[in-house]
């Protein structure tokens, strides 16, 4: 029975794949009053469901081992999680393929709801988590239905395609409404407050759905956004430099956001915590490239969208298997795990190249389209800020990679785990083969699937010369021989220190550091990586950002609301008399102002 | 012999029921008998629609109107009607099936109910029940003033006497409160009928409608504030609605779902079917129905937030969307008034669903209060699924009805152009949101629940589970009903096929 | 002396006068006493007023029943038979709902021990 339902739910996650492969035809659902929902496969939605289809069964795949054998907990609620997570990839099929508003906003709000009943399943999920996902969100459905609704006046229907023949006020209507909807989606500042509180609380294996694919849902409607306008952001308010004026402020919103997240990343004690700041910091690039708007640039932001859902995949999932393992998040707790857990090991290794954006792996490419868009569009400053945010990305990718299983193991936990079960280490050895790929052949990429996005976009396309290379004006570099030289060095590298490893531990003389003091063993308690990111706060602009965070005035707008709602709840005493006073009062005060005024 | 069937039935059948069966002996027999009556005339509504969708029907009652009385059954009379007693069986089934002792398949029946606890589940509750739909659907059919005010009496009779069924001291308290209230309620309405009668010489509504216009200026505002005066209290209107949360708070759960779900939609019909009859330019008045529907939302939504009782929360739910139903209603555009007819439906059964969970709560952890119902789902799963349903209905999230009838109401907005109500109800939503989410987090908060009642029997979560399937239907293909609903916001505007099928004049 | 009493307009007058005295005199009621008979008692009091503006302002001076009976075979000369009817109907019902307030108060009073509306503070959270 029970692995029936597995199974059953293996199939399910599978749904996104088949819809992709089968689609044939557009499919029509009148609802009613003249609003027919209607869902086709186009290109770009066809890119979005194809990272939709790759990621779905690799989470599906951990999701059969939520608990450790350890823990003894009931599994009877299994079944509903599998229930959810189904809707919750139904609703974003829905998203994708609907050709329509409402059929879009319905898939984003069964999206909503469902991964929110998902994130409930979490015993760690509290109070103010739970409700700033389901607010923020549900802002956010609320603000897109109501630039659907301004949409609909203006149009008369609710078909999603290009607009013509806007003033400013309703394009700004228009723009504002929808923009705001899909910055709260994706998480930039200052509308993040939900992103690492949810992925941090959700349940380990589902923050790897929430940041790798649910965070592109957003991306996917700021693209859709674009194409309302005619001659996308372009003809909106004019050009600023190269670039279009209107995606300059878009763009500034994205690298302020990378900047900020990527400071708070380094600084967090908490891996998923870590790993969820990173998410709003490399969605924040996205954003960037989404705000240049020139073909490289949407290119470099469907890119990078595509190693983004991958790499988060891959660090979450391991993540996810250590703290199954283990049952510790923080980096203090750990160490030493790279004897335990070598395929873990190897998996965030991986991820963090991906991640920081260093050659051979195709974070790099993307990267390095999004940079070469900036220059095209003589945006430098924004150029530089970038630059700025994605170095700084080191210190917290060197972090996620020492904290775990480098160093000492600091809990008797992390002395006795053992690799992570197979259901998380399948997934993780196909990510890594993924982006390995991507890394040799970034012009397959391009040239398969990132062109005809372009192409359905209206874009000129990119194209590459060979599978193996990525070119651009700005030049390019072939993949193969990066990855041959890599894999060479690595090889050499690994090779020398094991030679090597043998005479090291005979390395100490009295001038060694480690006779400065106590000699440590491997029961102290040491961590390099603790209070890492505390030095940070002395730096001028970055301990200003760390200091600060919108939570107070979030905390402050409730408390708000909670006072007037104090002071209307006053209205409603008990006593009846009160009630008839009230009533007689207001039909005397409205008698006497009507007749006064002659009404 | 045929049998006629005619509007009078709606009225006549729970009626003639009621007053017979305090003289019936053998309970076994007749509460399926009672319980039947709502099923048959709720089946004798669906029958009607298609005669009712050609014309609506005049049922005249000795002398023809306008100097004798009539019903008038047209496309959203039918509706409601329909709709109450579609309610009234629903409430019934549950009060039935979950009381274990009357299990369908156990046959000790026939025991005397005495405890406070079993009350509800008697002889009384049943003929109430049955006297407050018939003084609904009377409300909603009659077509004279004065009958009016008598089936707004006999509905309001049997609600305070439903109220403090259980009679101990919170439903005594709450059913005084409502007797006060509802009478003062009645004297306002009344007022206003003798003054109407007196400036006009009529009754009859289509009649009313035709010789409002001659009644000097100022008089008509002082009868138009005493109707709305007496009628906001009944229909739970901001500055007049101070005594819904007590009264929600004092009665059977199962009770105050039919009055969130029966009772509040007769009044507020009541209310627009005399604004759109008598005003013969309803914009007249809709700006001051729009600011009273959109301030009783909002105001309800936000004092919402604080509420630690289920059934004080739920009260002021439910006045957030009679607030919402009275905004759209007051808009008076077709659109509009279809989503909010079609909102009133999705209401009913939404709170019909939420009351009754409310109640198999109480029954399992003897208290509904939010700190006591940590950790429900773990509890009882099924409820704590449902009440996660009607949640979501109720904030209008796809693929639920609510989010069908919302849009609608959104829709007729965009349409017109008219952008501050769609603002409003969208924050009044997200309102509604911080706190159903809030309940919902603390039904599957991971502390294990403190159960100190009985569990329910399986049978209590029939009528529910088919809320529940009516409600993802209705969302899912809301255009089965689109017709209806569009005919019958059609006959609740057209004033002037009201006045021709009446008067058989044109206005 | 008193002939200026037959003139509707001043009878009328004075009934609406009165009426609305007799309705200011229940709402005060209404407001002001605590007890929940004499609330009662002054719900009454503003329906009678009601009442009695209807039946007073419904009939002129000079009409008689309407009532056919001998020498009356023509419906000239009587009162509108409409508001007596209604207000006969009203009766029963302000009655009934009198009735059952008292019936639900007395319980309450048997249950608490208390009569006074202040003291309902049952509901409050």
């Amino acid at each position: 029975m029970n692995l029936i339902v597995k199974l059953l739910f293996l199939a399910l996650s599978l749904t996104p794949a088949m819809t992709l492969l089968t689609w044939d035809g557009g499919v029509a659902w009148p609802l009613f009053g003249g609003i027919t929902l209607l869902f086709d496969l186009n290109p770009v939605s066809g890119f979005f469901l194809l990272l939709l289809a790759l990621g779905a069964p690799l989470v599906a795949l951990p999701m059969l081992r939520l608990r450790s054998a350890r823990v003894l907990d009931e599994t009877r609620d299994e079944p509903a999680t599998y229930a959810l997570y189904a809707l919750l990839l139904l609703g974003m099929q829905l998203l994708l393929l609907s050709g329509d508003f409402i059929g879009f906003f319905v898939g984003w709000e069964i999206m909503t709801w469902s991964s929110y009943l998902l994130l409930l399943r979490s015993p760690r999920t509290n109070l103010e988590g739970a409700q700033s996902y389901i607010l923020f969100n549900l802002a956010s459905a609320f603000l897109l239905l109501g630039g659907i609704l301004v949409y609909y006046s203006l149009t008369g229907e609710f078909t999603i395609r290009a607009v013509a023949g806007l003033d400013t006020l309703q394009t700004l209507s228009l723009v504002t409404l929808f923009g705001l909807a899909f910055l709260i989606k994706v998480g930039t500042l200052p509308l993040h407050l939900w992103v690492p509180r949810s992925y941090d609380q959700a349940p380990d294996v589902f923050s790897a759905f929430l940041s790798a694919l649910m965070s592109k849902m957003g991306i996917y409607a700021l693209i859709l956004l674009l194409t309302l306008f005619p001659e996308g952001l372009a003809g909106l308010f004019g050009q600023f430099l190269k670039g279009p004026a209107a995606g300059y402020v878009l763009a500034w919103i994205g690298v302020i956001t990378s900047i900020v997240a990527t400071f708070k990343a380094i600084s967090q004690e908490d891996m998923k915590r870590l790993l969820a700041y990173s998410s709003i910091a490399q969605v924040g690039y996205i954003v960037t490239a989404i705000g240049v708007g020139s073909s490289l640039a949407i290119g470099g932001a469907l890119f990078h969208s595509l190693v983004h859902t991958l790499v988060k995949l891959l660090l979450f999932i391991a993540i996810a298997g250590i703290v199954l393992q283990t049952g510790h998040r923080r980096f203090i707790d750990l160490g030493q795990l790279i004897g335990r857990m070598p395929i873990s090991f190897f998996g965030v290794l991986i991820g963090i190249i991906g991640l920081a954006g260093m050659p051979p792996l195709p974070g790099f490419a993307s990267k390095y389209l999004i940079y070469v868009s900036l220059l095209e569009a003589h945006w430098l400053l924004l150029l530089a800020a970038m630059i700025l945010s994605s170095t700084a990305a080191f210190v917290y990718c060197y972090k996620l990679i020492y904290g775990p299983f480098l160093g000492h193991a600091n809990s008797p936990e992390a002395r006795v785990a053992t690799e992570a079960p197979w259901q998380y280490l399948v997934p993780q050895i196909v990510l890594m083969g993924l982006l390995v790929a991507l890394g040799i052949f970034p012009g397959w990429a391009i040239e398969i699937l990132i062109d005809p996005v372009l192409t359905a976009l209206g874009m000129t396309p990119i194209g590459a010369p060979a599978w193996g290379q990525l070119a651009t004006a700005y030049g390019g570099y072939d993949g193969v021989v990066l990855m041959s030289v890599f894999a060479t060095v690595f090889v050499l590298v690994t090779a020398i220190f094991f030679l090597l490893r043998g005479r090291m531990r005979q390395a100490g003389s009295p001038y060694d550091l480690s006779y400065a003091g106590e000699v440590p063993t491997a029961e102290t308690p040491l961590h390099y990586g603790a209070g890492m990111g505390r030095e940070l706060r002395r730096i001028p602009l970055v301990g200003w950002i760390l200091n600060h965070s919108t939570q107070g005035f979030y905390a402050g707008l409730v408390r708000q609301i909670q006072a007037a709602a104090g002071l209307l709840s006053g209205l409603y005493s008990g006593n009846p008399q009160t009630w008839i006073l009230l009533a007689v009062l207001i039909f005397a005060a409205t008698l006497t102002l009507q007749s006064v005024t002659g009404a | 012999m045929t049998l006629h069937f005619t509007p009078v039935w709606f009225i006549a059948v729970p009626l003639l029921l009621a007053f017979l069966s305090p003289l019936w002996v053998r309970l076994r027999l007749l509460m399926p008998i009672l319980l039947g009556a709502h099923v048959a005339l709720f089946a004798l509504a669906l029958s009607w629609i298609p005669t009712v969708r050609v014309a609506p029907l005049l049922e005249t009652i000795v002398i023809a109107p306008p100097l004798g009385i009539h019903l008038h059954l047209d496309a959203v009379s039918l509706l409601l009607v329909a709709l109450f007693n579609l309610a009234g069986a629903l409430v019934a089934s549950f009060i039935w099936l979950s009381n274990r002792e009357s299990h369908p398949f156990n046959a000790a029946q026939d025991r005397l109910f005495d405890s406070a606890q079993d009350r509800l589940r008697g002889r009384p509750a049943f003929i109430l029940i049955l006297l407050l739909i018939a003084g609904s659907s009377g409300m909603v059919l009659t077509g004279d003033l004065f009958n009016l005010y008598v089936f707004l009496e006999i509905a309001g009779v049997s609600a305070y006497a439903l109220t403090a069924l259980r009679r101990d001291k919170s439903a005594l308290e709450a059913g005084l409160k409502y007797l006060i209230i509802g009478s003062v309620a009645a004297i306002f309405f009344l007022f206003a009928i003798v003054l109407l009668y007196l400036q006009t010489g009529q009754l009859n509504m289509a009649a009313l409608a035709r010789d409002f216009a001659g009644i000097p200026a100022p008089m008509q505002a002082l009868i138009g504030l005493l109707m709305l005066i007496g009628l906001g209290i009944k229909a739970e209107l901001f500055p007049f609605n101070f005594w819904v949360p007590d009264i929600y708070r004092g009665s059977d759960p199962e009770i105050t779902a039919l009055f969130s779900g029966v009772l509040v939609k007769a009044f507020l019909f009541v209310l627009f079917h005399l604004v759109f009859l008598l005003l013969a330019d309803p914009t007249v008045a809709r700006t001051w129905l729009m600011a009273l529907g959109a301030t009783t939302m909002l105001v309800a939504e936000a004092v919402a937030l604080r509420q630690q009782d289920l059934r004080r929360m739920l009260a002021y739910s439910s006045l957030g969307q009679v607030g919402l139903i009275t905004l759209a209603l007051g808009f008076a555009s077709e659109a509009t008034t279809a989503g909010a007819l079609f909102h009133m439906v999705n209401h009913t059964l939404i709170k019909l669903l939420l009351f009754l969970l409310t109640a198999l709560m109480l029954r399992r952890f003897l208290s509904v209060r939010l700190a006591n119902l940590q950790g429900l789902g773990r509890a009882m799963p099924l409820a704590a699924g449902l009440f996660v349903l009607g949640a979501l209905a109720v904030l209008g999230l796809p693929p639920l009805s609510g989010f069908a009838s919302k849009l609608w109401i959104l829709k007729g907005f965009a349409e017109a152009r008219v952008f501050w109500p769609i603002a409003l109800i969208l924050l009044a939503a997200l309102l509604e949101a911080g706190y159903y989410f809030r309940w919902i987090k603390v039904f599957y908060a991971p502390e294990p629940p403190v159960t100190a009642g009985q569990p329910e029997g399986d049978w209590a979560y029939a009528p529910l589970l088919l809320i529940a399937g009516l409600l993802i239907l209705l969302g899912v293909a809301p255009f089965l009903l689109e017709d209806w609903f569009v005919q019958a916001a059609k006959a609740l505007l057209g004033r002037g096929a009201i006045l021709e099928s009446v008067l058989g004049v044109q206005p | 002396m008193l002939e200026f009493l037959d003139s509707p307009r001043v009878l009328h007058g004075i009934y609406l006068l009165g009426s609305l005295m007799l309705f200011f005199i229940g709402l005060y009621g209404l407001l002001a006493k605590r007890h929940l008979l004499k609330i009662f008692v002054s719900i009454e009091i503003m329906e009678l007023a009601v009442y009695l503006i209807l039946i007073a302002l419904a009939t002129s001076p000079g009409e008689t029943a309407p009532i056919l009976s001998d020498g009356l075979l023509t419906f000239t000369g009587m009162a509108d038979p409409i508001p007596q009817a209604l207000t006969l109907t009203a009766i029963v019902i302000g009655v009934a709902v009198t009735a059952l307030g008292t019936s639900m108060a007395i319980q309450y009073h048997r249950l608490t021990g208390h009569v006074g509306v202040d003291a309902m503070t049952e509901l409050k959270d």
